[in-house]
């Protein structure tokens, strides 16, 4: 139940495959709208079911663990800010579910059966304001109001307790009439795995148009959830245009409807709860405030992830509302980390901008030092780097740097 | 031969019944604890599931709250008959001068060093820097100073996992076997465990012996102990950790003595 789940299906992929994709790709999938969207469970839901009760005991020793990682950023400020949009666009169940912050740079998030969820901080880089964070997390009550885990169990049980009946009816029936019909039970086979994936896209649907829905009542602009995807789809595009590929693309084995149709859809969504004359707050000025002690983080970590072309699209995206120094910066490391013939210029240009805002990060003066020493401009070149040494004093290249300063 | 005879024998149970299987490895120098000493059970991780007709394992909290407390109880008789004291945890924050966090950190490393376990010892893995050594693994420094701390010579690190057929997988199976008469085997799985055990020297940080515990058939209704019933519990501790062989060294040595 994450937002975007990377798993290998090839092995899934069996003779017939093919045949049967191209059968069942035609079929497009109607509109899953908003007002149909009616949270199934209500304040303090627990399970009653034996099955799901069985589940509930498997993630409760899940969240201990996860809770006790130490991938977890802790911060409390940072998340009781969480808790309180969970808080805010959980439906009726907006005070039982739990948040927590993991720090991996990669633009996902999950919820588990027992309503706790899991985002990760690369989320977070890429959120241009509250109300996209709040679009996400939305969605993902989606799936717990919508009680999307133990229905979908309860869908792979039913197939898959068909298909062991079924293989063994039509085993022993071609058995005694002496036929073998080995080649459609495999048919048949891909048939199930294929109907699980189609009911879990029709579930993100769900949680797509669930979370619309939450997030226009709490007061957001609904159309934010949409420019999520727009984002998505066109960094993944940047991504693999510098990698010189396609972008992925939708296919039969996808658990999420592609990103493509998901911000069509959203978009209609959105227009149908938007109410005219209503005045919606995209909360972006209490996002920057209270993201602003990881945002170094934050970009440093995407940074590192060797992908130039989606760390500059995301870059650009982030500075549609206004460059500052410490996108001009990470805009620098960019290109100084890819290192290819002329990106130490296009590095230095970056951090000689950078170093023009006040709220450049001491590293942007390191970096703007250092390359204005290469270009032979030392005078100028020590004059950065010892204002680098004045704003990190305690830097662990301090001594290094003060003995270049001379 | 005896050994051949009993690959043999083995081989033909599994064919006709299924089996239980269980292969332990210890240190050299391991002697199994006896007389006077204090165990420490980490929170035993105990897990029974409901096997759906399609194969699924389908976990069940009532069965599994019970299963756990049956096997907590078959522990602590066990150990009374070996003369130690034992100490069952059944939170992680029970003990004194010692945080929660620091018994996580334990069951997290040694979750790492049973998976190498298993995979270098059971999977077949075998790793030449380890060969002749029997088990040659330790949980460092952290482990010794809990010893330390609490004053407990060992800790026991047990996992068991029972899958209860479901009556449709029972059903399935024997169809899977009545169709053997009109020429459509096919047998499958049904009611299987799997448990193991690790035992770790507090005063060394070691692990001093290590033991993997598998039953399962194809044959429908047969059953190896069902752990959610007090005597199925006990059997399943017996088979796990009742049967302690010592290291190769001392059983060298005991050989020798006796001749």
């Amino acid at each position: 139940m994450c937002m975007r789940c990377e798993i290998s299906r090839r092995s899934l992929l069996a003779g017939g495959g093919a045949l049967a994709a191209s059968m069942a790709t035609g079929i497009a999938q109607a509109r899953t709208r908003p007002a149909d969207m009616v949270p199934l469970i209500g304040p303090g839901f627990k399970p009653t079911d034996e099955d799901e009760k069985g589940l509930w005991q498997l993630m409760d020793r899940a969240e201990e663990e996860i809770s006790g990682s130490n991938l977890l950023i802790k911060d409390p400020e940072l998340v009781s800010y969480l808790q309180d949009i969970i808080g805010r666009v959980g439906g009726p169940a907006a005070k039982d579910m739990r948040i927590y912050l993991a720090h991996i740079p990669d633009f996902n998030a999950m919820m588990f059966p027992s309503g706790f969820s899991v985002i990760f901080t690369g989320l977070l880089l890429r959120m241009r304001n509250e109300a996209q964070l709040a679009g996400v997390i939305a969605h993902e009550s989606g799936h717990f109001l919508r009680r999307h885990m133990i229905r979908s169990w309860r869908d792979t049980r039913r197939k898959s307790d068909l298909f062991a009946i079924g293989a063994m009816a039509a085993g022993m029936g071609g058995a005694a009439g002496g036929v073998y019909l080995g080649d459609y039970v495999q048919l048949a086979q891909l048939g199930t795995i294929l109907s699980l994936f189609a009911y879990s896209r029709a579930m993100e649907a769900e949680a797509d148009a669930m979370g619309a829905r939450l997030i226009a009542e709490a007061g957001y602009p609904p159309m934010e959830m949409a420019t999520v995807w727009e984002q998505l789809i066109g960094e993944e595009e940047a991504s693999a245009r510098y990698r010189r590929k396609r972008r992925r693309r939708g296919t039969l084995f996808d658990t999420h409807p592609s990103p493509t149709s998901r911000m069509a859809d959203l978009r209609l969504s959105a227009a149908e709860v938007t109410v005219a004359g209503r005045a919606y707050d995209n909360g972006r000025a209490r996002y920057l405030s209270k993201l602003a002690p990881i945002r170094q983080m934050l970009l440093e970590d995407q940074v590192k992830l060797n992908d130039p072309g989606g760390s500059q699209y995301l870059l650009n995206t982030l500075a549609q509302d206004g460059w500052n120094g410490m996108l001009r910066y990470y805009e620098g490391e960019v290109w100084r980390l890819r290192n290819r013939a002329g990106d130490d210029a296009r590095a230095a240009q970056s951090y000689a901008v950078a170093v023009a805002y006040p709220d450049a990060p001491a590293e942007a003066w390191r970096w703007h030092g250092l390359s204005l020493i290469k270009e032979g401009r030392s005078g100028e070149g020590k004059a950065a780097l010892g204002r680098y040494l004045q704003m990190k004093p305690g830097a662990p290249d301090a001594p290094f740097i003060r003995q270049m300063v001379g | 031969m005896r050994k051949l005879g009993l690959t043999l024998a083995l081989t033909a149970s599994v064919a006709l019944s299924g089996c239980v299987q269980s292969r332990q490895y210890a240190d050299v120098q391991f002697t199994p604890p006896q007389g006077d000493y204090r165990l420490l059970v980490m929170r035993p991780d105990v897990t029974v599931n409901s096997l759906t007709t399609g194969g699924m394992s389908e976990p069940r909290a009532e069965w599994t709250e019970q299963a756990r407390g049956n096997i907590v109880q078959a522990l602590r008789s066990e150990q009374a008959g070996r003369g130690g004291k034992v100490l069952v945890m059944a939170r992680r924050n029970e003990l004194p001068n010692v945080s929660a966090e620091e018994i996580a950190d334990l069951e997290r490393l040694h979750y790492a060093v049973g998976n190498s376990i298993a995979l270098h010892k059971y999977s077949g893995a075998a790793l030449p820097s380890k060969r002749g050594k029997g088990l040659d693994y330790t949980l460092g420094e952290g482990a010794v100073s809990l010893g330390r701390r609490t004053g407990y010579d060992y800790a026991l690190f047990l996992y068991a996992q029972d899958n209860i057929a479901s009556t449709g997988r029972t059903a399935l199976q024997v169809l899977g076997v009545a169709g053997c008469f009109i020429g459509f085997c096919a047998p499958s799985g049904g009611s299987n465990q799997f448990a193991y055990a690790s035992l770790v020297d507090l005063r060394t940080g070691e692990v001093v012996w290590f033991n993997v515990l598998q039953t399962g058939s194809q044959l429908p209704g047969v059953k190896f102990g069902d752990i959610r019933t007090p005597q199925g519990a006990a059997q399943m501790v017996d088979r796990l950790v009742g049967r302690m062989k010592p290291g190769r060294d001392v059983r060298q040595a005991q050989a020798k003595e006796k001749r």
